[in-house]
Order: C-alpha cells, then structure tokens, then sequence
C-alpha cells in the first residue's frame, strides 16, 4: 500500500476521529480498572471478607452467566480481572461496533467519501486505510488502559506484575477489536449506518447469549469457543493467563477485514452487499402531523430500548435471589445501600442496586431523545415542518412528551420484567413494589430530558454532547465514585443519587417529583427560548 | 396588499453582515426574481421571511402578517422550496408528500398527480434512494401541490437537468396565471430573464438594484458591434462610447446614454455592417460585480 501524501488521507481522517474516541474510552476503561482493584482492596482489607466474598460470589450461578465465571475472587487480581473482563468486554463491543459503522458507512452515507475518493485512492484501499485508522482507535484505548492497568499495579495494595497488567489491557481488547472487525464487514454489507449497527448488535447478542449459555453450564463449557466475547474470557487475565486464546481473535479479525476489504473493492460506492428494500408499501397513518413523525422516526429506536430493557430487567429479577446471598456477605456493601436509603435485604437490596445501574440505561435513552431532536434540526428537516404552520413551541413540546412517554414506559417495563423474573424464583417480591421500584427510574431520565431541552433551547449545538455528559457522569458518580468516596456533595451533582434504591426501599416520591419538576421547568425554558432563537445547522 | 413587504430588514451573525436594511415591496401577483452570488444574503432573506431566524433588525410582512412574529398565520399563505433537499431519508417519496401536504394543511390532490408525471418522479422509492436531481423534485413537488399565495423559492432548480428546468418553467408560468406571487432566488440567469417581472440585485447583503428587466437594461451599457471597409475611425472621444477595441476593421464599443452621438460620427465612414445588442441580464449581474465581461476578456 503506498504511503505518500493524499493515498493517506482516508487513514489520516478515521485516525483522527478513532483515536480521539479511543482516548475518551481509555479513560472510562482505566478509571475502571483502577477503580475495581483500589475498590476491592480498600473494600475487603482482611483475608477473612475476601474469602466469604468468594464463596458467596463464586458459587452464585446467575452472576456467573452475566460477568462470566469467578476465579479467585480472595484476590484482588482475581476480582479485577472478572470484574473488569465482565463489563468493558461487552462495553468495547459496543464502542468498537458502533464507531466502525460511523467511520465507514456513517461517512459514505453522508457523502464525505465521494469526495475522498474522487482523489487519488479506490474503494477497497480507501476502506483498508479506514481500517488502519480505526487500528490506531483501537491502540490508544490499549495504550491509556495499559498505563493505568500498569500503574495501578505498582500500588502496594494491588500489587499485578508488569506483564500481567500488559495483558490485562490486552484481554481488554479482545472484545473491541472482534466487534471493529464486524462493525467494518457490517458496514459494507449494510445500506445505511443504523442497519449496519442493527446487524452487528444482532452478532453482540448471539456472541453474549452463547457466553452465557457456556458459563452457566459445566457441560456447556465447550461453547465458549463458538463466541468472540467467549475467546475473550478464555484469556483469563491476571489469572493464569492463556495467551492461545488470541489465535481465534486475530483469526476471527482477519478473515472479516479481509473480507470487508473485498467487498468494499468490489461494490460499488454507497451501494451495499445486502439488497435495500428501497420501494417499500407506503404507510402514512402516522405521517399526518410532526408528532406523528416523531413518533414514526423514534419508534425503532423505542422499541429497541423498551425490549433491551425488559430482557435485562428480567435477567435481573432471574437472579436478584440468588445474588442477594452474595451482597449479605459484604459490609461495605450493605453499607453502600444504606447510604443510598435502602433498609430492605435479600433480593429487594440487589434490585435496588442493579435497578439504579438501570436507571442510568434509561437517563441515556432520554439523553437519545434530546440528540434525535437535535438531529432533525442540523440535518435541516425541521426546516420543511417549521416552514409550514407549524408552531416551534407545539413541535418542541409533543417531540419532548414523546420522549417523556418513552421513558415512563421503558421504565414500567422494566419493573415489570424484573417482577416476572422475581417470581419464578419465589423471591417473595410483589407486583406493585417491582412496579413502583421501575417508576421510579423515571425521575432522573425525565430531569435529563428536561435538561437537555434546556441546552438544546439556549445553545442547540451543544445540546447532545451536553446531554450525553450529564447521563455519563452520573453513570461514572453512582459505578466509581461511590466505591471510592462519601463526599455528599460530589455524589449529589449525580442524577442517579437523587432516587432510593427501589424496592430495597419505598420510593421517594417527593425527590421524585422534585427531579420531575425541574425537568418539567427545564423543558419550559428550553421551548420558550427554541421559539426565539435562529434554527442553527450542523 | 403586498404579498412581501420589508423595512429595514437586517440580520447580523456575530460580525458578520449577512443581510443589511432590506427595504422590499413585492405586490400580489408578482413573479420576483432574487439574485446574487454565493454568500450575498438570498437565502438569508428568505429564511428571515420564513421565520426560521430572527431579524437583528426591520420588520417584514408577508401580507400584511409580521411574519417574525406570527410565523404560522404567515405560512398558512406561502410554500417554501428549499435548494437542498434535506428530507428524511426512510420515507418514501410518497410518504413525504403525504406528510407536507398534511402539516401545510392544503393541498391540492390533482394538481400533485399532475407534476409527479410532469416531473417524471417515481414517488414508491424512498428518499435516500433518489438521486439528488429527484429529491429535488420531491420537495418542489411538495411546495408546488399547495397553490400557495406566496411561493418562496430558493434556488429551485438546482441538480435538475434542461427538460425538468423546463418543466419547472411551466409550474411558475402556471403560478403566475393563478395570481400566485413568486419569490425566486436563483443563479440561472435565463431562468429569471425568463420568467420575472422583476428582478433585484443582491451584493454583499444590500440590495444594489431593483427593476423590470427593462429599467435594467435602461440603466446600462448597448453592445455594439461594427465592420468597416477600410481602416475604422478613432471613436473613442466621442460622447458616451467607453471599451472600445479593435480588431484589424472590427471595432467593438459600448454606449451609454443616447446612441446620436456615436451614429453622428459614423455618418460617411463607411461602415459595411452594425450590430447592437441589448446587454443580457448576465452581463448585465457581472457588470454589478465588477467581473469582465465577455468582449473585454476576448480582446484581451
């Protein structure tokens, strides 16, 4: 591949994007790291709480097929090692998927690759050049998680070896670099951005469900093998490593990127290898007003939140029982659930927990609402609504309830979902408490949308970034800062802090309708000042 | 009553001047067109009538309606066609006309049929399958189906080939039969020498001129063109001639004010043959931009 001046460019510009993704990413996944080992050791100082710990959460079943299994949970390289495997896989998945699919088919669809390849390059190199600029996206989340992981080891308390810490970083990878690879063949084979992301979250998914049928079974253990978020667990960082695990990864990262390449050469550009149903029957019932559009544009999307909500609530019920013995085990923990006002044990005290974690799912949707709003404003369709009679205040307002609407109902569903799963382990746990306890994961989302309007009102170009931040802080506050702090005031500036942790205690309907309210204020300030201000592009 | 009618219509972005004390009159009926280069504030004056931004300062009515402050009454009586043509890419052709015809209220059903088989647009495809020359279509198609009083048109017809440009033609000669006012930004020169009662000028956010094509041409410069039998006279000192050139018996010059003095000093030189033109509206834009006009650069 030649590497003079202008044939470089696609590289230089994916690069250019991916690694700055990667750099914000590789803080999230250090501060992780760093804040499960500190976390653990600060947490169970004595060899007598770690070794209940691990009895308890060794032995729990439905932890195992949700974080994988537990190896030597009596250390802290153990526990980090699962704790960290567990979640920023899946998380680096998803980050991977996603920013492939915007690199690759995200700009064709917007045209930029026209440009690019009007120049000096073709479609197969300029799609292996993106490639390699996703590549560096990739090394410098490695190289930020690598330091920290190193650093953090150093730590007396923690205590990892270089190289164990090295390869924790790199098992860290596994999971972004097979979903890079899949968001890059997706990306060829999709027509659009958004069913490029559909079809590698659909490979997400069966990846995740065969992992979970594998760690929750000894029989089953072989399955591991047929999933990349399987390879991944096979590594088994800090804990008897076993780097053989990386020959399926770089297998599986091959074979798709040399696949993607041949088909980016092959196609041709904004064409896609899957046929696009370009003609479809038309289906204008929702089509007679811009609520109704809104409603038609943001309901895949709503249908996706509502579903994946309800599958998790329903794992969570499924395994609130089993999970409850665990937390019994630690003070700190009980000790973190008084802090957030729950009095209840058992099954009630995990839900409460997890259900906060929830809660940070739905502020997110909620923050998607305010971006989708955003959207339709910079792509310049909302000019063809505004233009007609069309007032910006009703407009703005139905598109907000809409969102409000789609948070209550993520919100019940996912109360509900976790009361049938609650139920078919006896866990004693009503219908209206699980209820109440999915109510009540509404407030901060509805404080987040109301918040968004108001940025989205005053400075629209700021509105989605602003918004994501606030919803991504507060997730960070109620994951990490909480292990490490009791600071009341710096867990406060967290929305997620302001609900009880339903149904490990009753709901506080009055911080509820305190977080509702101000959002509620937030929306009206934000209308009146979208009705005065100029519609501003992208 | 006028159909648009501003004062003092500014609109400044930071530092920038975009559009500078607009004072504008278009009566009812009127087929207007807007011109000026890229950047010269036309699609900031529409997007000022539209409401879509606010006014640093002035006033503008679209019927008797401020449409800065009651913008829903004022695009009851107006359509609006955009010159690029942002629509939502999942819905289909069909679908979108269904949804502007139903958020602008009025639509007339028949006349839609007609321009979908006069602009030959197959209305089953989803936009992002169009090509850009066919959302284009589409969204002319959806201001035009609306026989709207006021027709804001901001560089129609770009992407469109020569048929559908001429297509397009028919539609505003249509408008204009029905008494629709039509505001029509554009670059395309023959278009508005086609099609407009009147034209203004825009530069740098003023407007610099405003008139029939015939006041226009008034104001400016007659082409003429000259071929001698021997050596041609010297006939740049007389009265209102300038740019005078002179290919071996060719002589070509342009007169400003009355042509007398000029047909004076010709009388008994011999002249074989004369040509005089009228400027075009394109000469006479560059003119206002101070660019070269054609003679002068093939002299040069």
């Amino acid at each position: 591949m030649p590497l003079d001046g202008p044939s470089t460019v696609v590289t230089r510009l994916t690069a250019r994007r991916a690694v700055r993704s990667g750099a914000i990413w590789g803080g999230v996944f250090g501060l992780y790291v760093a804040a499960s080992a500190a976390g653990y050791a600060t947490t169970y100082p004595t060899p007598a709480a770690r070794a209940r710990l691990a009895r308890t959460l060794g032995g729990n079943s439905g932890l195992a097929a949700l974080l994988g299994p537990a190896r030597r949970l009596d250390t802290v390289a153990g526990f980090t090692s699962w704790r960290t495997m567990g979640v920023l896989t899946v998380v680096g998945a998803i980050w991977a998927m996603l920013l492939a699919a915007r690199l690759l088919r995200g700009e064709e669809e917007e045209g930029r690759w026209e440009l690019l390849l009007s120049g000096r390059t073709t479609r197969g190199l300029a799609a292996a050049q993106a490639m390699a600029g996703l590549g560096a996206g990739l090394i410098t989340l490695w190289a930020e998680t690598a330091t920290v992981a190193v650093w953090v080891g150093w730590s007396g308390k923690v205590h990892f070896s270089t190289a164990g810490s090295l390869f924790l970083a790199t098992a860290l990878m596994a999971g972004a670099a097979a979903f890079l690879a899949v968001g890059a063949l997706t990306g060829q084979l999709a027509a659009t951005r958004r069913q490029a992301n559909g079809i590698a979250a659909g490979v997400l998914g069966v990846s995740f469900l065969i992992r979970m049928v594998a760690d929750s079974s000894a029989q089953l253990a072989w399955l591991r093998w047929a999933s990349p978020l399987g390879w991944a667990e096979e590594l088994r960082p800090l804990t008897g490593s076993r780097p053989v695990a990386l020959v399926p990864v770089v297998i599986w990262v091959a074979v798709l990127a040399t696949t993607a390449f041949v088909l980016a050469a092959k196609r041709d550009l904004g064409a896609s290898a899957l046929p696009s149903r370009d003609a479809p029957p038309p289906h204008t019932g929702l089509l007679g007003s811009p609520a109704g559009l809104a409603v038609r544009l943001t309901g895949p999307v709503a249908i996706g939140w509502i579903t994946g909500l309800a599958a998790l609530g329903l794992v969570l019920g499924l395994v609130a029982q089993t999970a409850a013995s665990a937390i019994t085990g630690s003070a700190s923990i009980e000790k973190a659930i008084r802090r957030l006002g729950g009095y209840r044990l058992g099954a009630a005290s995990y839900l409460g927990v997890a259900l906060v974690i929830a809660a940070a799912l739905v502020a997110f949707a909620a923050a998607g609402q305010v971006a989708a709003a955003r959207d339709e404003e910079a792509a310049g369709h909302l000019d063809h609504l505004l233009a007609r009679p069309v007032s910006r205040t009703r407009w703005l307002a139905a598109r907000l309830t809409i969102g409000a609407a789609l948070v209550i109902a993520a919100s019940v569903v996912t109360g509900l979902a976790a009361w049938v799963g609650a139920a078919t382990q006896h866990s004693g746990l009503g219908l209206g408490q699980l209820v109440q306890a999915g109510l009540n994961m509404a407030p901060p989302a509805l404080f987040v949308l109301g918040a968004g309007a108001l940025v989205y009102g005053v400075w629209p170009r700021a509105a989605t970034g602003a918004t994501y931040a606030l919803v991504a802080w507060s997730f960070l506050i109620e994951l990490v800062a909480s292990l490490v702090t009791t600071n009341r005031l710096l867990l406060d500036t967290s929305v997620l802090s302001h609900i009880t942790p339903a149904p490990a205690a009753n709901p506080d309907w009055t911080a509820a309708a305190w977080l509702t309210g101000l959002g509620v204020l937030g929306a009206a300030v934000g209308i009146i000042r979208f009705d005065r201000r100029d519609l501003a592009g992208a | 009553m006028d159909a648009i009618s501003t004062e003092g219509l500014s609109k400044s972005f930071g530092k920038t001047e975009a559009l500078v004390a607009l004072n504008l009159r278009v009566p009812e009926g009127e087929v207007i067109g807007y011109l000026g280069p890229n950047g010269a504030g036309k699609t900031t004056t529409i997007r000022l009538l539209l409401g879509l931004i606010t006014a640093t300062a002035g006033h503008a009515d679209l019927f008797g309606i401020d449409c800065q402050r009651q913008p829903v009454e004022a695009h009851r009586r107006l359509a609006y066609v955009p010159g690029e043509a942002a629509l939502w890419p999942a819905l289909t052709g069909e679908e979108t006309l269904h949804l502007l015809g139903a958020v602008h209220g009025k639509m007339d059903a028949r006349y839609r049929d007609v321009l979908i088989a006069r602009f030959q647009l197959d209305p089953s495809k989803r936009v992002r399958a169009y090509s850009k020359g066919n959302r284009q279509k589409l969204i002319l198609i959806g201001g035009l189906m609306t026989r709207a009083d006021l027709l804001l048109l901001d560089e129609p017809t770009s992407g469109l080939d020569p048929l559908m440009e001429q297509a397009f033609r028919e539609c505003v000669r249509e408008a204009r039969e029905r008494g629709q006012t039509v505001f029509l930004s554009s670059h395309i020169m023959s278009e508005v020498e086609a099609l407009c009662d009147r034209v203004a000028i825009l530069r740098a956010g003023r407007l610099i001129e405003v008139g029939t094509m015939a006041e226009l041409r008034h104001l400016s410069a007659l082409s003429i063109e000259l071929q001698f039998d021997g050596t041609p006279p010297d006939l740049s000192t007389v009265p209102g001639v300038s740019h005078v050139t002179v290919h071996g018996n060719r002589v070509r010059c342009q007169v400003t004010g009355p042509v007398e003095p000029l047909l004076d000093a010709l009388a008994g030189r011999g002249v074989r043959h004369l040509l005089s033109r009228e400027p075009s509206l394109e000469e006479l834009f560059l003119a206002h931009y101070g660019a070269t006009s054609p003679e002068e650069s093939d002299a040069a």
